[in-house]
């Protein structure tokens, strides 16, 4: 009797409005719609700043150093905007993949030494055999390995992620060691692969515009798609996702495997820029990445960890260093910059979160 | 004074101790009055259950002695010193002697027997104020000899079975009692709720015996079997008054059914509706129900490997399960679903079997479920309202995975219109709904996927009268519009406002079933009236 019944519609469809319940009162929503409008008016702009704090603070610090007598000469150059937008793309790329498990609560912190390893890896066979090519496949299939143990060991063997990631970077420094010796590895990166990362269109460096793609990408099925909401949903509390069907699970490794690529992407922009590998950059790229990814709590969508504010505080952290060592303050001070800055967007952003949600 | 005082006076009279007396306590929320004049005495070295159907006011009155709930008015006295019962708090509750253990939260399970005992007091520390782990040990061996409870004190308590974890909970609380004569009273609240039967057996034992010892014990409990077991004298409350006060022999599982629900005839119908005559109702039932079409088996695997149908849902029915804590009623929804596994029975719907453990075929075989706990299993919190409700309807507003913003917004329009949802837009955050606000948009999640079976837990917990009525009337749209509802609820005032008939759960099985129109006083009987034959 079952198989001849639709059941999507059967006896609902028709009878839906007639049984739907005592609206609300009209006038109480009325009411409270008004006020709603006169509060959207005074709240917009609030909302903006709200919103854009992290990106208007950029444009003031960028504009400080373009007036400042230690920097006005050196920051508002075409070279060091260059530099500036070029050196960040590959944190950048980076940032992002450490994005993408922390939008499912999971931290990933093997993400610098991911990049790190391609970078060595890439290197080391382009260098040998000339062939970007295999260097891509050989990028990509870091990614696909490490990535994936992490997403296995977390998912399926129920390791904290923290843990397994922090084991999974430590062997991956210990890989790197052993591959180099300690040592940069002599490189003969090919010209094709060099002008990639140096290059420019329109005056802008072709790797920034790399950059920007790649966030589109990533913005695009995060917020656009279907698997992007589930990963959202799952961030926001694993067992009702669960609860309405979604495979946790997989979404969580999904977020591992897709982000370590994102990461072994990272290091093969690195070697394209920089024209070799040594083996202590994937070190230097996990404290920005991770920061970046946490300060994007603090714009564009307040609250929520999200693409575009992770590319912003890249680049906030970013002018603030280049500014800051452009007027030769001894390197310490930097690292107070940094630390500050991480600590206080971050607590900005959890102001702006229980504000939005209370 | 009061007139509530002066109904026993034989009693009275006799010559006893009396631990913790109340007089003429009420409290009133809002519409509620939850105690009503209520007075009770405790004697000195008995235990004293107390007793009452969901709504009887039993929980206010405990959390009034707590002193976590301020009465409107009322006395109160601890060893013969009448307070105003306002000025009572939770720091006057510990001077008193009043000891609270509740079901299961005050143990630290990865602790050790000694640091569990130690956290409640203190640790023994050396000059050096570090912990003196010999001399903590010691003493955790002292209290154990002491409560008579033979496990090692540096044993995990998460090693332990439950009843000696709800043993040391007790040790824990009473260990810094004098032995001597003014001792405090020991408050349980449902002590046995998440025991197995055995282990109640453990720990009644050990009851008395403190109990023997001279200790006063509250023994807060639905189980009658218990109660009548355990206690020298009960008070049951009703309503928000005091139903009957029990003592000795008086004290029977008839005397307290009737005290729980009011009814004089005690098991008028418990009794007479055992599993054979379940069959027999249901057949009248379906009967009733017309043509209405089969909405949900639950089919019972035999060891001969024929299946017997415990439960049965026809398209439009709203059918309850009742049952008490810990009886497994939300569990058996899960199992339905294929949150938990399940372990002898099949679930059939209109579309197929639903396979155990397989949540996504089960919401595609048209079963929906509402948890119970909106906070940790149903709401994205972050999420906007929207969000919230696409999730289970991903599919329906995307087109190759790519979400159709319109089209989302749309369905979101119109169900918070539909499911009347007080909400600013739809883009607002969840958390920015009331609790029954909030409720609704979890209801509208699954209704609009217009399943055949909606698997309801405790849809209105936390939630305020209007809400819940409205709550209630979407549940009934819902059925009407040919959802069959299987809803769990503790309170069976809402059961019987809701679905037509029942099905009564205990340890997990449907032992029993009630046919319409219900009412709360008959599924206490009935639920009550389980209990007893188990």
């Amino acid at each position: 009797m079952s198989h001849t019944q639709d059941t999507t519609n059967g006896p609902f469809a028709a009878s839906d409005a007639a049984t739907s319940p005592a609206p609300v009162d009209a006038a109480e929503a009325e009411q409270r719609r008004r006020a709603v409008r006169s509060r959207t008016g005074k709240a917009r702009f609030a909302g903006f700043l709200e919103a854009y704090a992290l990106l208007v603070l950029l444009g003031v610090i960028a504009l400080f150093f373009c007036f400042w007598s230690e920097t006005s000469s050196t920051f508002p150059t075409v070279a060091n905007m260059r530099i500036l937008l070029a050196s960040q793309a590959v944190i950048g790329v980076i940032s992002l993949g450490a994005l993408l498990p922390l939008l499912c609560q999971e931290f990933d912190l093997s993400v610098g030494n991911i990049a790190g390893l391609s970078a060595i890896m890439v290197a080391a066979s382009v260098s040998s055999n000339g062939s970007v090519l295999v260097a891509v496949a050989l990028a990509l299939a870091i990614g696909l390995v490490v990535g994936g143990a992490n997403a296995l060991i977390v998912t399926r063997l129920h390791v904290n992620g923290v843990i397994t990631t922090l084991g999974m970077s430590t062997i991956l420094a210990g890989i790197i060691l052993q591959r180099t010796g300690g040592l940069a590895p002599a490189s003969d990166i090919p010209q094709a692969m060099t002008n990639f990362g140096t290059g420019l269109v329109a005056g802008v460096p072709v790797i920034f515009i790399t950059l920007l793609v790649i966030a589109a990408i990533t913005y695009f099925v995060l917020n656009h798609t279907s698997l992007g909401r589930q990963i959202y949903a799952v961030g926001s509390n694993m067992e009702a996702a669960k609860l309405v069907g979604l495979r946790t699970d997989g979404l969580r490794a999904a977020t591992f495997v897709v982000g370590a690529l994102l990461c072994a992407l990272g290091g093969l922009l690195y070697v394209s820029r920089a024209g070799g590998a040594s083996p202590n950059v994937g070190v230097t790229f996990l404290l920005p990445a991770f920061a970046a990814a946490f300060l994007s709590a603090a714009s564009v969508r307040p609250g929520r960890f999200n693409v575009w504010g992770t590319i912003i505080a890249v680049y906030f952290l970013a002018v603030l260093n280049n500014g800051l060592s452009l007027a030769g303050v001894e390197p310490y001070v930097n690292d107070y910059v940094n630390g500050g800055a991480l600590i206080a967007g971050v607590a900005l952003a959890s102001v702006l979160y229980r504000r939005r949600t209370t | 004074m009061n007139e509530q005082t002066a109904t026993e006076p034989t009693r009275a009279e006799q010559a006893r101790k009396v631990a913790l007396a109340v007089q003429g306590v009420s409290k009133t929320y809002g519409a509620t009055r939850a105690l009503d004049g209520v007075s009770l005495e405790v004697t000195t070295g008995a235990i004293h259950g107390l007793m009452g159907g969901n709504g009887s006011g039993k929980s206010t009155l405990i959390k009034m002695l707590a002193g976590v709930v301020t009465p409107d008015e009322g006395k109160l006295a601890l060893k013969g010193d009448w307070i105003d019962a306002r000025s009572h708090t939770p720091a006057r509750a510990k001077a008193f002697g009043l000891h609270f253990v509740h079901q299961q939260n005050s143990t630290f399970p990865d602790l050790t027997v000694a640091e569990n005992l130690a956290l409640g007091r203190g640790f023994e520390s050396t000059a050096v104020r570090s912990i003196n782990w010999s001399a903590q040990k010691a003493r955790a061996r002292q209290v154990l000899d002491r409560f008579e409870i033979d496990v090692a004190a540096d044993t995990h308590l998460v090693r332990l079975s439950p009843a000696a974890q709800m043993m040391v909970a007790i040790a824990r609380a009473l260990q810094d009692q004098d032995d001597t004569d003014e001792r405090g009273v020991l408050v349980l609240d449902e002590p046995t709720a998440s025991l197995p039967k055995h282990e109640v057996d453990v720990l009644l034992t050990a009851l008395r015996r403190y109990a023997a010892d001279g200790q006063t014990i509250i023994y807060v409990s639905h189980r009658l079997e218990e109660v009548t077991a355990i206690t020298d004298e009960v008070t049951v409350l009703r309503n928000g008054n005091v139903a009957s006060r029990l003592i000795g022999t008086e004290i029977s599982h008839d005397t307290l059914v009737a005290g729980i629900t009011g009814s004089t005839s005690g098991t008028h119908a418990g009794g007479s509706r055992r599993a054979n005559d379940a069959i027999a109702s249901r057949v009248h039932l379906s009967h009733a129900a017309g043509f209405r079409e089969t909405a949900l088996t639950l089919s019972r695997r035999t060891a001969t490997g024929l299946e017997d149908e415990t439960l049965l849902l026809r398209a439009g029915e709203i059918v309850g399960i009742a049952g008490l804590l810990g009886s497994g009623r939300s569990r058996l929804l899960k199992q339905i679903f294929g949150a938990v596994p399940r372990d002898d029975f099949e679930v059939t719907v209109r579309s197929g079997t639903v396979p155990p453990s397989d949540m996504r075929t089960a919401m595609k075989r048209g079963v929906a479920f509402v948890p119970e706990n909106r906070l940790r299993e149903a709401a994205l919190p972050e999420l906007s309202i929207a969000e919230n409700l696409s999730i289970t309807s991903l599919s329906e507003h995307s087109r190759a995975g790519w979400i159709r913003p319109s089209r989302e917004r749309k369905a979101a329009n119109r169900l918070i219109q539909e499911f009347g949802v007080r909400a600013p837009s739809t883009i607002a955050p969840l958390t920015a709904l009331s609790g029954g606000n909030q409720q609704k948009v979890i209801l509208a999640r699954w209704l609009q996927r217009r399943p055949d079976v909606l698997l309801l837990d405790e849809p209105t917990q936390g939630v305020d009268i209007g809400a819940r009525n409205e709550i209630h009337e979407l549940v009934r749209a819902a059925a009407s519009a040919g959802t069959a509802v299987l809803v769990v609820s503790s309170d069976f005032g809402e059961l019987a406002a809701l679905a037509q008939r029942a099905v009564v759960i205990s340890g997990g099985e449907i032992v029993d079933s009630v046919g319409g129109p219900l009412t709360e006083d008959i599924l206490n009987d009935i639920v009550y009236a389980q209990e007893k034959a188990l």
